[in-house]
């Protein structure tokens, strides 16, 4: 899985260089998707972590993601009080996280008195609040709806004050990389960007991961699976649940927080609103709730179906705009030309597309695709199987 | 916790306040009647947080089914209305003729939703009852996303913008409507008497459905122990799809009822204002509770029109104001009777 | 007249195998009670009669028909009544709508409800009164109440004298006596003297299936082919 993201971006181009242009530019997903790709993976994992692990949906999950992504803008202008402007990126970024892991502590001190569908509205209702809060914070920016920008140098991960060991991130500001090793190969700047976020997922992931397959983890899995007896068997259930809550926000913000590096902008839409939590939501049970590295997956799929779907990159419309003769697309339908229906209904309607599809996955494939593979494939995953197999008979 | 048309409607919303009004807060009298008026404007915003959240109530009592697209048929519904009195309603249709129009579309609305929402838990909700309530709440999310995105490509197709309102329907409320009543010595605008009417009869309706009729006795009966009901030979799914249907109706009659409104407005924001604030409205009173419901839209109602009043007076300058407040009384609620006003629910028991 | 009719059935709840294979016939007019320890699968043999938790393998007859597999309020509606565990009445509903709730099915409700209070006076008393508001004994009268209303043929007792002061018990156990004659019934007791009193035959369950039935008169629980099964 890692080697397939980490070669992707040389396959890519080396298609784009053959007749098969066209096509691959169409279907598959660009670079700068893919980079989308990690950070909102990023940040369905998080949401995966405690949503998907304790069952506890965490309906408001956004205002993890806008913590890192605003704190990280933030620190970046010397807008945050102690931290002077200067300050690497990657302490800014674990600085937000932390920020974002208390903020989860202070909600789900309230929350975790409900469960199921309470949890979910009053988590939902909190992340809109603070979204509302934000969007007329005047401190923020001189516009705070449309949100703020970055206004110094290009933020680099890496290892603080290493120079060699950081790399630049941004799609117009960040590092290219010319020659790599001796090796001929020149990298763009979105590839390294992709490179150097990839770095941090993949860090953040085997981060999850651990505490997942650890004692913690198992608890967390006990709560999903019958919380009254957890607590019967002596776990101090309500403290896990918050401990849950907290390094889950932890990692939403720290995707966040990439994902503000990268853009060099945030505003409120894009961060703290309720959709962003709804996409999370949508590629954790696409690619596989209570998997961890299920909604990767589902993110790549909802990513590139956005991708073939958007005209920004190639994409289905464009290709039947060109493909397609001119009498056809003026032809009529119900009074409306065939290219205007493609304009409207295919073109950047993705989110419709991934309505049916995750409706059709929670009514036909509840285990996701991770999920119902690793349900297949028993035998290669066998420890996890039982659990599977259990909630499936449910 | 509103969006953009909430944001987007202060300045409206300022230039809706009588300036009169406002200057003379000083004088005890008038003091006294600023307060008759935001307390009557509470009851009409009260009467619109009802209608929005009975339906979802009423699911949620019976079912278990928190239904997440509530909001998107509330949205549906408002342009449904709203193309009806657009088609019917020209220049010249006077006063009565519109308002009757109005009940004709609300109706309408009602019996088209209602079938839709019946055939929405026949075929997408009833093969999901054995799994836990996630699924559910997942499902009809899904099911919002899906409603809504077809109403923006509906619109644009036919030329509408999505966001803002639908002016041309806010543009068919009767001008009397849209002046004021003196009430008690107030200038009260007439759309919030309209509105309260409408809520009333809603209110109405539904409890004389629950009180009244064998199918409202199995609901309140269900309400408690589905199974048990069950076991009295009543066919308890039958129940199910008939509610689901009536409650995903009272949703769009919710949105036919704020077409006119212009805080609210026909707009594919809508989907998610609604869901919010009757999701806030249905905590507060306890979930599945018909006279929490009632009681809490009240309480909104009024603390939405005091802050309103707050925010447009200059005494606070935070727009976003009414919406914290809202959900902070939420919030507290959930802290001090976390079951809510009347919940009797053991919380999360569903 | 055999009334219902177990046969080798088989019930789970989720992967816990409950019934094993366990058979009974309750023949019209009779009174029989489950008897044996707790867990042993007395609730789940109501259940399983009434649809509640259907088998997997068996049949159930009730009135000579097969109803293995029919929703639940198919076979309420043929006339099965259930006084389910701790009673579960509508606590909001008053008594008068309790009783209405059951009797939809019935040709004539009102007749039904009339004769209901004529058995049980004190509910005529309360008719008004929301149930939650009763007494646990006065419940359990609405429960025996609301399990008989709708023409009902058989009546499936669980755990009726569970709960209560001793006096009270008395009361409900004359009040099923009352209701006895009229119906057919099968009664899930803890208290073993109580069910022999009570009942005209019994079955003695252990870890799902009949492992002694027979006549009630003269059994007590000191017989040591009882009382094996039923000590821990």
């Amino acid at each position: 899985m890692i080697v397939g993201f980490a070669l992707y971006p040389l396959a890519y181009e080396a298609l784009l260089a053959t007749p098969a242009a066209p096509f691959a530019e169409a279907f598959l997903p660009a670079i700068t998707f893919m980079v989308v790709v990690l950070y909102t993976g990023l940040f369905a994992m998080s949401f995966d972590f405690i949503s998907g692990y304790t069952g506890y949906l965490s309906f408001g999950h956004a205002a993890f993601y806008g913590t890192g992504a605003y704190f990280v803008v933030l620190a970046a202008n010397g807008q945050v009080p102690g931290i002077p402007g200067g300050t690497p990126f990657m302490i800014t970024l674990l600085l937000g996280a932390v920020v974002a892991g208390l903020l989860a502590l202070v909600i789900g001190s309230v929350s975790f008195r409900l469960t199921g569908v309470y949890f979910a509205m009053i988590t939902l209702g909190f992340a809109q609040v603070i979204y509302e809060l934000i969007r007329s914070w005047g401190y923020v920016s001189t516009n705070p709806t449309e949100g703020a920008t970055v206004s110094g140098d290009a933020l680099a991960i890496g290892v603080p004050y290493v120079d060699a060991l950081s790399l630049d991130v941004g799609r117009l500001t960040g590092e290219s990389v010319e020659n790599l090793l001796g090796l001929g190969i020149d990298l763009s700047t979105t590839v390294v960007s992709y490179y150097a976020l990839g770095i941090v997922v993949v860090g953040c992931y085997f981060a999850m991961q651990r505490i997942l397959h650890s004692p913690f983890g198992r608890v967390m899995i006990a709560i999903r699976e019958n919380e009254e007896r957890a607590r019967a068997v002596g776990y101090p259930t309500y403290r896990f649940k918050l401990a849950a809550f907290a390094i889950s926000g932890f990692f939403g913000a720290v995707a966040g927080g990439v994902f503000a590096a990268y853009s060099r902008s945030v505003a409120p839409d894009g961060t703290f609103y309720f959709l962003v939590t709804a996409d999370a939501l949508i590629t954790t049970i696409i690619g596989g709730f209570g998997t961890l590295a299920g909604p990767v997956f589902g993110t790549l799929f909802t990513q590139g179906l956005e991708d073939v779907l958007s005209t920004e990159s190639g994409g289905v419309a464009t290709l039947l705009r060109e493909g397609l003769p001119a009498n056809v697309l003026e032809a009529d339908l119900f009074g409306v030309s065939l290219e205007l229906f493609v304009n409207t209904a295919v073109d950047g309607r993705a989110p419709l597309y991934l309505g049916i599809i995750f409706v059709l996955f929670v009514l036909f494939v509840p285990n996701g695709i991770l999920g119902t593979l690793r349900d297949r494939l028993g035998g290669t995953v066998g420890k996890r199987l039982p659990d599977y197999l259990r909630r499936y008979r449910r | 916790m509103s969006l953009a048309p909430l944001a987007g409607a202060a300045p409206q919303i300022a230039s809706l306040v009588d300036p009169g009004a406002l200057l003379a807060t000083g004088g005890a009298v008038d003091g006294l009647r600023t307060a008759a008026r935001v307390l009557a404007e509470g009851i009409g915003k009260g009467a619109v947080y009802f209608t929005i959240a009975v339906g979802l109530t009423l699911v949620f009592g019976l079912m278990g089914v928190l239904n997440f697209a509530h909001g998107a048929v509330a949205m549906v519904g408002a342009y449904l209305g709203g193309l009806v009195l657009v088609l019917v309603v020209g220049a010249n249709t006077g006063t009565l003729a519109t308002i009757l129009v109005f009940f004709v579309a609300l109706a309408l609305v009602f019996a088209v939703t209602t079938a839709a929402g019946s055939a929405m838990e026949v075929a997408l909700i009833r093969p999901i009852y054995d799994r836990t309530p996630t699924y559910q709440i997942l499902l009809t999310f899904g099911v919002s996303l899906i409603i809504e995105e077809v109403a923006r490509i509906v619109l644009t197709l036919r030329g509408i913008q999505p966001n803002p309102q639908w002016q041309a329907p806010m543009g068919t409320a009767p001008d009397v409507l849209l002046g004021r009543t003196e009430l008690f010595g107030v200038g009260v605008r007439r759309l919030y008497l309209f509105e309260v009417a409408i809520g009333a009869l809603v209110a109405v309706a539904v409890w004389a459905f629950l009180t009244k009729t064998l199918y409202g006795l199995y609901i309140r009966a269900g309400s408690e122990d589905t199974e048990m009901v069950q076991a009295l030979g009543i066919d308890v799914r039958q129940a199910f799809t008939v509610v689901f249907g009536v409650g995903t109706g009272l949703a769009a009659v919710g949105g036919v009822l704020l077409m006119w409104d212009p805080i609210w407005g026909p707009s594919v924001l809508l989907s998610i204002d609604v869901l919010l604030y009757a999701f806030v409205v249905v905590i507060i009173g306890g979930l599945g509770s018909f006279t929490g419901t009632l009681v809490a839209a009240g309480i909104v109602g009024i603390a939405d029109s005091v802050t309103t009043w707050l925010f447009t007076t200059g005494i606070v300058t935070f727009p976003g104001l009414s919406e914290v407040t809202i959900f902070l009384l939420l919030v507290v609620m959930l802290i001090i009777r976390p079951q809510g006003l009347y919940g009797v629910e053991e919380v999360g028991g569903h | 007249m055999t009334t219902l009719e177990l046969d080798e059935v088989h019930t789970y709840y989720g992967e816990s195998h409950i019934l094993q294979g366990l058979s009974l016939s309750v023949e019209a007019g009779e009174i029989v009670a489950l008897v044996g320890r707790n867990g042993v699968g007395k609730t789940t043999t109501l259940r399983t009669a009434l649809g509640l938790t259907p088998p997997r393998e068996g049949t159930v007859r009730f009135d000579g028909e097969d109803v293995t597999g029919m929703e639940p309020h198919e076979i309420a509606a043929r006339g099965m009544g259930w006084v389910p565990e701790e009673r579960r009445v509508f606590s909001h509903l008053t008594v008068e709508e309790n009783l209405r709730v059951a009797a939809h099915s019935a040709a004539d409700p009102s007749a039904q409800i009339a004769e209901a209070y004529e058995l049980f006076p004190a509910l005529d008393r309360f008719s008004d009164k929301g149930a939650g508001d009763l007494s646990g004994g006065q419940q359990q009268m609405l429960a025996i109440a609301r399990g008989m209303v709708g023409d009902n043929d058989l009546l499936l007792v669980d755990e009726p004298s569970e709960g209560l002061a001793p006096q009270i018990v008395e009361d409900v156990v004359e009040a099923l006596r009352a209701a006895s004659a009229d119906t057919t019934m099968v009664l899930v007791e803890q208290n073993f003297r109580l069910a022999m009193d009570l009942a005209d035959r019994f079955y003695l369950v252990d870890h799902g299936v009949v492992v002694e039935a027979g006549e009630t008169a003269g059994v007590t629980s000191e017989d040591e082919r009882i009382r094996r099964y039923l000590t821990a």
